[in-house]
Formats: structure tokens, C-alpha cells, sequence
């Protein structure tokens, strides 16, 4: 079943050169949606960005994109998950610095 | 709770912007702003290097079960998301498969299924491969134990055996586990969870296949017991209407201890270094004494994360657990939406400069 | 939950025709010793003279889902 349906496909009614288009993401749900959208947010050649779950038994997000300058929604979906993984590398590490470097509070916690 | 290491705020905290309003019966400014085209001149579009800068990460408490951090300047979905996947996406392993071969107790073979299946493994997941369904168990992908008690009576007419507990589960190697595991014998993380309870004569024999999953499947598989984070909150005095001095204790007694300082001569000021203290009782707003003196906030992008561990992982090990998890989906979404922009390429190039429509979904006709 | 009726492993039935034709055993619920039940006979403990008797459990495996 998994095998079958693809990560994602692009909702009819997608503008051609897919300056607007609604991608459905499977296997995903707020978690993904949610950030994604923050992301894509940021990028200034995005009119509009935002995301459904349609319903909470079926296991997929709707992601609406909405470019300026007849530019492609996919480039900047593609850019906006590079992003966010650039982000997550850098909390990873900030994370580990403060871990091994920083002074903090240790203390003996009984189960 | 005993107080945190922290210390004087940095000013930027002041910065009105990154305010969410607390008020008596509601909540103000809770979404952010910062997007380009929001504040005119302002340029708002991601930048790592900006992210980088403003990022900070400090731990502040860390303990053999728990941990508690700081994660400044990063979006709540952000945060969310992280949360989201220590809870339902970080995997862990958990006994699945129940074989019964004899329970004379008064525990339903159902029910001591169900509390079999909760028990903490501790087991590191990594060394594991998911089963799905129809998958054929096998040593890479299943842990067998073994749970076979009776319980009698001694000589001295005591009980043996009268309790189950978690640590009666007995670990069965499978093919090559007993090399890969060595000297970390499976095992449950608390061998003192009481299973069943029998008496004499009553006994409990069966077998457990625990296998890999993730808390969003069933709540078995969720690796912490809690994960969560607060907004810091931020006490604003108002300087011109000072709390009257006799009223100043009545005025620290509406926080947490230890967040408001009272001096000799009765002046209120904020103690920064315990504010991450206070609960935000609101106490202080029902007042009418107080009215415009002070105004509540928290800080919007400063979240508090906590976490405890309950299962294989140290709680340090955590939250890069669940980075690796969020990275690992991102990759996924990111090497299809290549492919599907590959696709759409091909699409283009093949009809020339006839205005196609490269459409993933094939409803557009090809026009020629 | 309807994954919770507990399936039968199929044991081997040379096993089984070899039970079926011997008589069931039961127990009693007063002093758990082991009784015969037949046809035309009252139901009675040998031991205690108990009427009440409970059926022995299966000797299959019986396998359950841990959720």
C-alpha cells in the first residue's frame, strides 16, 4: 500500500508552469506541514503558503503554494526543505556544544 | 524543583516584538510577524548566517532521567515539530507478539498482553530493522523473552513467586544477537513494574516477541514519559506606576518565590536570574491595587524544553534523536520532490516549445 | 480492540483426536482436585463432594497482539 501511493503528487487545478500548485505529501501530517510552511513562508517570492491535514484518518497534508513572478512553487519547495534541514543541522550542533561545553545544573534523579 | 543555573537576561528580551500579552482572561500577540512583506523595509526572508547568529541552545538541567533546555530563537513550529517527534516518531522497541502457552492466574491473557506490550525496553533501537506487517521475524528484526513463573509455597508456608514483575522477563537469543548484544543483556529498563500477582499453585508461561516502532503507531513505542516546552516568561514593572511600598509584599506574594525582590524601603524589582520561575499565575492581574502597575508577557521565540526519558535512550540522546528523525524526513519529501521536478523537466524538454503543461498528475493533454 | 480475540495456533491434531477421545478432565472449585464428568452421573467432587467444577484450561498456544 505504502509502495503504491507516491510522497507526492500534485493536486489538479495547478497552474502549468506551477507558479501555484497544491502538493500532497504523504506519510506526513503538522509536524512536517507546519514548518514547511513556516519555511516556505520566508522566502519573499512566495504570495501565499499554507497547509491542511484534510482529514485525520487519512495519513497525508495538502501544501498550498502561491508564487510571485510566475516563479515555480517546486523550486521553492525544494529550496524551502533545504532550508530546513540547514536548521536542523545547526540546532544539532548548537545542541552538542552547549551539551559538552556549557556549565549546568547535574543532579541525581530517583526512578 | 530546585532553582535553575540561569542568569541576567540578555536585553534583547525587552524587544516588544518577540512579546506574547498575558492577560486575565485572554492571550495577545500569539502568532509571529517576522515574514517578508510584513513590516515595510524589513527584510524578513531566511538567512542561515542570521539564524546562526541569533540562535542559542543551553541546557540548564540535566539529570539521568530528565533534561531541561533552552531553545532561543526558533519559530513554535519549529519547536512543535520537535516536540511532536519525541512524542510519536522517535522509535523504541516494545514487546508486540504474545504467545500464551499457559496463565492459571486471575489476569486475563488479554490484559497481561496489554501490560506486557508497556514495559520499557532496554534496548538500543538502532540496532534493529522495522518488521511490517507480513515481514518474516527474524534476529535483526525481533527480541524474543521468555516468562515462565509459578508460584508455590515454601516450607515455612511463604509464598514464592508471589509477584511477576518485569524483571522475570527472560531474554532468548536469536541468531547472532547474543555477539551483537554482548554484554548489554536485553532487559526491561525497571525490573521492578509489578506484572501479575499469583498464588500458590497458579503459574504464567509464555513468550514475547517485542519488535521496533514509534509512539505514533501505539503509545508502547514512545520513547520519553513527557516532552515539553513553556514560553519564558518576562515580569514588565510599569515605571510610571510604581507598586506602593506597603503593598509590596502583598505584590511578590502574587508571583512564584524568589522571582520578585523586595528592598529595604518597600521598591519592587524583578529578579531576572528566577524568572523562569514564575508559573503565570495571573494572580497578580485580580488586583484592582495593581491595576497598570505591572504587564505580563512571554517570550516568544525562548522556549523551555523539557524532557523525560523512559526507555532506552539517555535523555541528552534525545532531542538529537529527534533531529536525526526530522532530517531523515525532510530528506524523504526533498529526493521526491527532485524526482518530481526532474519529471517535469523531461515533460518540457520532450514537448519543445510547445506551452505543456509539465503536470505530475498527467491531466493536462499534451497539446501537438 | 477487535485484534484482541485471541487466535488459535493450529497444534498438532494427532494431539487433539487423542483428547477428544478420552474423557474431559475438570476441576473442582472447591479443592482443586482433578474430576471426571459422565453422563447420568451428578456432578461431585470425588474429594469434597463439591458440586461445582471448573473446565481445565486449553493446552494450545493461544497468541494475543500487546496494544
Amino acid at each position: 500500500m505504502a509502495e503504491s501511493t507516491p510522497k507526492i503528487q500534485i493536486l489538479k487545478g495547478a497552474e502549468p508552469d506551477l507558479s501555484a500548485a497544491t502538493y500532497q505529501i504523504h506519510d506526513e501530517s503538522h509536524t512536517i506541514g507546519n514548518a514547511l510552511r513556516w519555511m516556505l513562508m520566508k522566502n519573499p517570492k512566495v504570495e501565499f503558503c499554507g497547509y491542511s491535514v484534510p482529514h485525520p484518518s487519512e495519513n497525508h497534508i495538502n501544501m498550498r503554494i502561491q508564487m510571485y513572478d510566475g516563479l515555480s512553487s517546486l523550486t521553492a519547495l525544494i529550496q524551502a526543505l533545504k532550508d530546513l534541514d540547514d536548521l536542523c543541522v545547526t540546532i544539532d550542533e548548537e545542541y552538542g556544544k552547549s551539551l559538552q561545553n556549557d556549565q549546568y545544573e547535574r543532579w541525581d534523579e530517583k526512578s | 524543583m530546585a532553582s535553575s543555573s540561569s542568569s541576567q537576561l540578555p536585553s534583547s528580551v525587552y524587544n516588544p516584538r518577540r512579546h506574547v500579552g498575558v492577560h486575565a482572561e485572554r492571550v495577545s500577540d500569539v502568532a509571529s510577524t517576522e515574514f517578508p512583506g510584513h513590516y515595510p523595509g524589513e527584510d524578513h526572508s531566511w538567512s542561515l548566517a542570521r539564524f546562526k547568529e541569533s540562535l542559542k541552545v543551553s541546557v540548564k538541567r540535566l539529570s539521568q532521567r530528565s533534561i531541561e533546555f533552552d531553545l532561543v530563537g526558533v519559530d513554535a513550529s519549529i519547536a512543535n515539530a520537535f516536540r511532536r517527534i519525541l512524542i510519536a516518531e522517535v522509535p523504541t522497541i516494545a514487546i508486540e507478539d504474545v504467545f500464551v502457552w499457559n496463565n492459571t492466574s486471575v489476569i486475563h491473557d488479554e490484559v497481561l498482553a496489554q501490560r506486557l506490550g508497556l514495559i520499557p525496553l532496554n534496548v538500543d533501537p538502532a540496532l534493529f530493522e522495522f518488521r511490517l506487517p507480513g515481514d518474516i521475524p527474524y534476529d535483526r528484526n525481533t527480541l524474543v523473552f521468555q516468562l515462565e513463573v509459578e508460584c508455590s509455597r515454601g516450607k515455612k508456608g511463604e509464598i514464592i513467586n508471589e509477584y511477576v514483575t518485569s524483571g522475570d522477563l527472560k531474554w532468548v537469543p536469536q541468531g547472532e544477537q547474543e555477539s551483537v548484544f554482548g554484554d548489554m543483556i536485553p532487559a526491561a529498563t525497571n525490573k521492578d513494574i509489578v506484572i501479575a500477582k499469583l498464588r500458590p499453585g497458579q503459574i504464567i508461561h509464555m513468550e514475547l516477541h517485542a519488535i521496533k516502532g514509534v509512539g505514533k503507531e501505539h503509545a508502547k513505542w514512545n520513547p520519553v514519559a513527557t516532552a515539553t516546552y513553556r514560553l519564558h516568561p518576562l515580569i514588565l514593572l510599569n515605571p510610571s506606576k510604581p507598586v506602593p511600598p506597603h503593598l509590596a509584599q502583598k505584590f511578590a506574594s502574587c508571583f512564584s518565590p524568589g522571582v520578585i525582590k523586595v528592598s529595604s524601603d518597600g521598591q519592587v524589582s524583578v529578579d531576572e536570574r528566577h524568572l523562569r520561575k514564575e508559573t503565570m499565575s495571573r494572580e497578580v492581574l485580580r488586583h484592582k491595587e495593581f491595576e497598570g502597575c505591572v504587564e505580563l508577557k512571554r517570550i516568544r521565540d525562548w522556549f523551555i524544553f523539557s524532557i523525560e526519558s523512559e526507555g532506552p535512550y539517555a535523555p541528552e540522546a534525545l532531542f538529537p534523536e529527534a533531529i536525526k528523525v526530522m532530517r531523515g524526513k525532510i530528506a524523504s519529501i526533498r529526493s521526491a520532490a527532485e524526482a518530481l521536478l526532474a519529471d517535469s523537466q523531461d515533460l518540457a524538454g520532450g514537448a519543445g516549445a510547445v506551452a505543456s503543461a509539465p503536470d505530475a498528475d498527467g491531466d493536462v493533454e499534451m497539446g501537438s | 480492540m477487535n485484534s484482541q480475540q485471541g487466535q488459535n495456533y493450529g497444534s498438532n491434531p494427532g494431539q487433539q483426536g487423542l483428547q477428544q477421545s478420552r474423557e474431559m478432565e475438570y476441576l473442582c472449585a472447591d479443592c482443586g482436585a482433578k474430576n471426571e464428568i459422565r453422563s447420568r452421573e451428578p456432578i461431585r467432587c470425588r474429594e469434597c463432594g463439591h458440586r461445582i467444577m471448573y473446565k481445565k484450561r486449553t493446552n494450545r498456544m493461544v497468541q494475543f497482539e500487546a496494544r
